[in-house]
């Protein structure tokens, strides 16, 4: 499946945030990859430290407090973590786009969108504005705005919900980034529009062969629209696998818990639940963060961190847990 | 069966203000004629998108909004004739439990304090009988008593969740309006507090109104389901019924752009086009009728009218009006 080189691999990357008070652990030692043309899902719980992944990628992470302890983000083979920010304005926006969850907030409002996406191709290309006017047009009808004429002079305050996350959308592709980075795009709209915005990102996808990091806590978005999927726990990725063995074989008994506590088909059954907490991320538990809430902790969880190893039964499902991380017996 | 709640033609109109002399310009029709009953011990579902009027009918039921005509009877009393002292006795049966568990508790305030304010209010409990009733709550919902002096902030949302529903059930009401009470709240959690309510309504035959847009909750949680578009209600039926029978091509859409938890199932229907239209100038007839598939040219000019498909199940569709 990947005889490509990685667009964009993540290796032991860890952010931290440096407050008066203490650290915040927001990502550990997070491997990730992404190959050309795939849609990874991350998915976890508020606090999992699954858009400060995404926004190391971006380095949009503010310094300080926060710090990139240790690890290399390869774009392209090129480490992230070194470049200038020089070299980082080139990139972000150009040949990595973000969307992010509050279309609302994320638009400028004393701008018409027009500007603003005129804006964004005229930093990153060398075209006219009447060129660029003549592109955004282009880039809105992609998206599939309705009445693109009349809504290129417009300001957010008149569009929905929906199409202000058209136009964030069209922002991010006008540059025909290789990877966009979705974080919840669709968790602050509604259930009808929400489809409408992601086989929108699907079909983008199919059609430029660009690769997708789709950031959500919702698991049905994840099994219409990922290939992979890494589960994110207290700041690591807990499980990696394909999306039919997520949802077919989870190993992880974090990623277990979390598909059987959904509402499920039949009516009037109790559900199942993860008892406690998430714990905060300053004040993480020794040892496997997961393990006060897990149902099958053992010695070891309580005090190593479990690595994230591929299963002996298939190579490409990966889990960090000390249940599939026996070493073999002497 | 008894009914708890009965809701007749209710309608709230929010005037606008505008022009030089701020005079009333037009009338957003935010709930526009809806009729429902919840019989005692029911949970019923009430789903819709946002801006689609559910919190204010939910709040109307409990008089928390002056509904601008229409009638609650509520276990036969007619609420909005009531006034003084006669409102504030009835007041203790029906209660609220929020969406943001963030924002509905006084960060000021103890879980004591926050819990116990309406029992002292209400003059039901004082000194160590009120320390008891508080602590009994507390367990109720799962809280360790040791909370008992700590602030909001010392907890995480769910746990605030458990506390807001601790407070709503401190004067022992009969019916409560949950409004969005898990959206808030991580998947894991969700599962916590949709068990708590379930057992709630189960031991102390509560009547609830379940206010969601998670169709998949609804579906969990509730007996009956009626769902609202733009200020009506468009469909009400027994949940089973509704999730295998949905009538109204706006349900249809609403299940169809439910995801699928089956990654080998990628077959989506074609997502519902357009957006929801604004409740200040809602299309003519029936208001779905611009996103419709199954629109006909009478469903631009007449506004259709109640039909039984089946007992129980009651559309407001001309596709069934023969």
């Amino acid at each position: 499946m990947h005889s490509q080189d990685p667009l964009l691999d993540i290796q032991n990357l860890s952010t931290f945030f440096h407050t008066e008070e203490n650290i915040v652990r927001s990502v550990r030692n997070v491997d990730l990859t992404i190959y050309p043309g795939e849609t990874v899902a991350l998915v976890g719980e508020s606090g999992c430290g699954k858009s400060v992944t995404a926004l190391s990628a971006m380095r949009l992470v503010p310094m300080p407090p926060g710090n990139f302890e240790n690890g290399r983000i390869l774009f392209k083979g090129k480490d992230l973590l070194q470049a200038s920010e020089l070299e980082m304005q080139k990139i972000r926006g150009n040949e990595i786009g973000m969307i992010f969850q509050e279309p609302m907030t994320s638009l400028n409002p004393i701008f018409t969108i027009g500007d603003q996406i005129i804006e964004a191709i005229c930093l990153h290309q060398d075209k006219s504005h009447d060129e660029a006017r003549i592109l955004a047009l282009k880039v809105l009808k992609k998206v599939a705005m309705p009445s693109p004429e009349t809504r290129i002079d417009q300001y957010p305050h008149e569009l929905s919900g929906g199409m202000k996350q058209r136009v964030m959308i069209a922002m991010s592709i006008a540059c025909k980034p290789s990877l966009l980075i979705a974080d919840e795009p669709t968790t602050a709209l509604d259930v009808t529009i929400q489809a409408q915005i992601l086989d929108l990102l699907d079909e983008l996808r199919k059609e430029t062969q660009m690769s997708i990091l789709l950031i959500t806590h919702n698991l049905g978005i994840v099994a219409q629209y990922a290939d992979r999927v890494a589960v994110m726990y207290s700041g690591k990725i807990v499980e990696l696998a394909s999306v039919e063995n997520i949802f077919a074989s989870p190993s992880h008994p974090y990623t277990k818990g979390l598909l059987n506590s959904l509402p499920k088909d039949t009516i009037s059954v109790k559900l199942e639940t993860i008892p406690g907490a998430v714990p905060h991320p300053a004040f993480l538990p020794e040892g496997c963060a997961f393990h006060p809430r897990c149902a099958e902790k053992m010695g070891e969880c309580e005090r190593e961190i479990p690595e994230l190893k591929s299963l002996d039964s298939n190579p490409k499902h990966q889990t960090a847990c000390w249940l599939y991380n026996k070493t073999p017996a002497l | 069966m008894k009914k708890i709640l009965q809701v007749q033609s209710l309608k709230k109109y929010f005037p606008i203000y505008g022009g030089l002399l701020s005079r009333v310009i037009g009338q957003v029709k935010a709930v526009d004629d809806v009729s429902f009953d919840i019989n005692e011990g029911e949970i019923l579902g009430l789903v819709g998108e946002s801006g689609c009027g559910k919190t204010t009918v939910g709040r109307m039921t409990l008089r928390l909004l002056e509904p601008t005509s229409g009638k609650v009877l509520f276990e036969g009393t007619d609420l909005l004739s009531l006034k003084g002292k006669e409102l504030a006795m009835i007041r203790p049966k029906m209660q609220i439990i929020f969406q943001d568990p963030y924002s509905s508790l006084n960060p000021r305030f103890t879980v004591e304090r926050i819990i116990g304010e309406a029992l002292s209010v209400h003059g039901l409990a004082q000194g160590s009988e009120l320390r008891k009733k508080i602590e009994g709550l507390m367990e109720k919902v799962g809280l360790s008593k040791m909370y008992l002096k700590r602030f909001p902030h010392e907890f995480s949302g769910g746990q605030r969740q458990r506390i807001g529903i601790a407070r709503a059930l401190a004067l022992n009401p009969k019916y409560i309006v949950c409004d969005e009470p898990v959206s808030a709240l991580d998947v894991s959690i969700q599962a916590q507090i949709i068990n708590l309510l379930q057992s709630l309504q189960k031991e102390d035959n509560l009547s609830l109104m379940f206010i969601s847009h998670d169709l998949n909750v609804v579906k969990h949680l509730s007996q009956r389901t009626a769902v609202m578009y733009l200020g009506k209600i468009v469909e009400l039926a027994p949940t089973e019924l509704l999730n295998r029978k949905a009538a109204h091509p706006y349900t249809q859409a609403l299940l169809a752009s439910k995801p699928s938890l089956d990654p080998t199932n990628r077959k989506r229907p074609k997502p519902l086009q357009g957006d929801v239209p604004s409740p200040l100038n809602p299309p003519s007839g029936c208001h779905f009728h611009p996103r419709c598939p199954n629109v006909v040219d009478r469903c631009k000019t007449e506004t259709p009218r109640q039909i039984e498909l089946e007992e129980g199940h009651t559309v407001y569709c001309h596709l069934y009006d023969d």
